[in-house]
């Protein structure tokens, strides 16, 4: 455990390295909110209107959530094991007693625990400054269940990641691209990350609830601003069943991989 | 320039843009990899505006088809600057190598080679699907041929713009060595223009109309398109175009001076 803890406290002073790239990070993530916010508030006219079953306090609610919980979500350091399997430094990595997933795990515990500190903070000054009508949960048993799904999502996103960072054991040049594909375009899209799910068509929304995406970032929220019972549960059945099955996935894959990986590079 | 001189250029930006392609084909399942995830981004991003404005008819004072109008503009102006200037992005390492020796003493202008050296294919290929629905939204508006030609006309102004954005992120690059953050702090803020820059608020409104041009880039051709710029709209932002255009020329040369040609 020790040694974790410490890889935990470098990957923290590693981020402050590469300040430039962090900050970049989290501008990025507060202009995605500017624009999620100022487009859906010249959507409202009134604010006893409903669109796509969102009232305008709930709607903007969603944009700050998506501040926090994408921070905390898909915030990660993991994304460089592709590079690192690319080029063959895993070989650095597999000679030390270290698992490899706990390895990165840690490492995107470091990276989310900065990013949740610093969306706090940006979080308030853009209260501050746009002074939103936002929703005020007060069910407390909600605000459990936020917190449960969050932890799931972070889980659900690792195992997405990971299976996306394995692509180059086969396919070495493919490391960014499958990246981009997949957590860029893909996981980002379809999570809610960049506009509420139920925009879409009834019948693709049924079929999206099935795949492990929308327990990303969407079910989180979704759940924050009062989803009803029988939602909640649904939701905790599929995400624990995506949990699970794209764990055991990850690790048959790393065992795959490991047999064909080569090193080459090193 | 002379009509030589100009033959000269466009030859060398055949060659250029030929290497840029060849190159990438080398590269096809990579390529392949990305012009999908290009053509999912625009089908995911234009499909949830469709899907907002048919619901919602339109935001703010704008209607369903003006909205898209602005979207579908937003994302032919970005992809035309891509297209164009994205060697841009490779720059600091011709600076960090002191490789920048090289293109100095060719006889070729080094900021034509450095700005225009290596246009994006992936561009070019999802820019015929994007102009297509620029056309076909763009005719939903019924615009007269003057508007048709104001448009056009604003749609190489922010070409213009954005060449000198670019050309500014290029002079910062030699002096601070600092090219890709500055880039992207670029190309995150120009994402504001996907929707008309009249929904933000203060100050942030006049940032992007004074401060980082999004709203002359992104907003103004679309809005002329609509028939609500009047002329001198039009010729005040060219102006102003062509004057932010001549400034990066200068600050580049200001900048050329500042070279060290380090590690080479």
């Amino acid at each position: 455990m020790q040694k974790y803890i410490s890889i935990f406290r470098i990957s923290l002073q590693q981020e402050f390295i590469y300040r430039l790239n962090f900050i970049m990070w989290r501008v990025r993530n507060i202009i995605q909110i500017l624009i999620f916010f100022f487009l859906w508030d010249s959507v409202f006219r009134d604010h006893h209107q409903i669109i796509f079953g969102y009232s305008k306090e709930k709607i903007l609610t969603y944009a700050f959530l998506l501040l926090f919980v994408r921070a905390f979500v898909m915030s990660s350091r993991s994304n460089d094991a592709a590079g690192q399997i690319a080029n063959g430094d895993l070989s650095n990595l597999l000679l030390k007693p270290l698992n490899f997933f706990k390895y990165w795990l840690t490492r995107d515990l470091a990276s989310k625990f900065l990013n949740l500190i610093f969306s706090s903070f940006e979080i308030a000054i853009l209260f501050f400054l746009l002074r939103p009508d936002i929703f005020i949960q007060f069910n407390l048993l909600n605000w459990l269940y936020f917190v449960l799904a969050t932890l799931i999502a972070i889980f659900i996103f690792f195992n997405i990641l990971m299976l996306t960072n394995f692509v180059p054991f086969w396919a070495p040049e493919t490391a960014w691209g499958a990246q981009f594909l997949i957590i860029v375009i893909i996981t980002e899209f379809l999570s809610g990350a960049f506009f509420p799910l139920d925009v879409f068509p009834e019948v693709v929304f049924d079929i999206l609830k099935f795949t492990p995406f929308p327990y990303l970032i969407y079910v989180p929220i979704k759940i924050y601003l009062g989803a009803d019972i029988s939602f909640i549960i649904q939701s905790f059945a599929i995400s624990v069943f995506w949990s699970i099955a794209l764990w055991k996935i990850t690790n048959l894959v790393y065992q795959k991989g490991l047999k064909v990986y080569e090193g080459v590079g090193r | 320039m002379n009509k030589r001189k100009l033959k000269f250029y466009i030859k060398i930006w055949s060659i250029m843009a030929r290497n840029s392609f060849l190159s990438w084909l080398n590269k096809r399942s990579t390529l392949l990899i990305f012009i999908t995830g290009k053509l999912i981004r625009y089908a995911f991003s234009f499909g949830f505006l469709y899907f907002l404005v048919k619901n919602t008819n339109g935001f703010g004072v704008f209607n369903a088809n003006q909205a898209l109008f602005f979207a579908i503009t937003f994302l032919f102006i970005d992809t035309l600057g891509q297209l164009f200037f994205r060697n841009v992005y490779t720059f600091r390492q011709l600076v960090v190598s002191g490789d920048l020796d090289m293109v100095l003493v060719k006889p070729v202008n080094p900021l034509f080679r450095v700005l225009l050296g290596g246009p994006d294919v992936m561009d070019l290929i999802t820019l015929p699907p994007i102009l297509f629905v620029v056309i076909y939204i763009g005719s939903l508006l019924e615009p007269s041929i003057l508007h048709t030609i104001f448009y056009i006309l604003l749609v190489l102004n922010s070409l213009i713009i954005s060449a000198s954005i670019h050309i500014f992120v290029l002079a910062i690059g030699i002096i601070t060595l600092e090219i890709d953050h500055t880039i992207m702090i670029f190309r995150d803020i120009s994402s504001m223009g996907r929707i008309p820059i009249d929904l933000y608020k203060e100050p942030l409104k006049s940032l992007l109309i004074f401060g980082i041009p999004v709203g002359v880039m992104m907003t103004i051709p679309a809005k002329a398109m609509m028939g609500i710029i009047s002329f001198w709209g039009v010729f005040f932002s060219i102006v102003f175009g062509i004057s932010l255009f001549y400034l990066s020329l200068q600050f580049w040369n200001f900048a050329l001076k500042k070279y060290t040609s380090a590690s080479s």
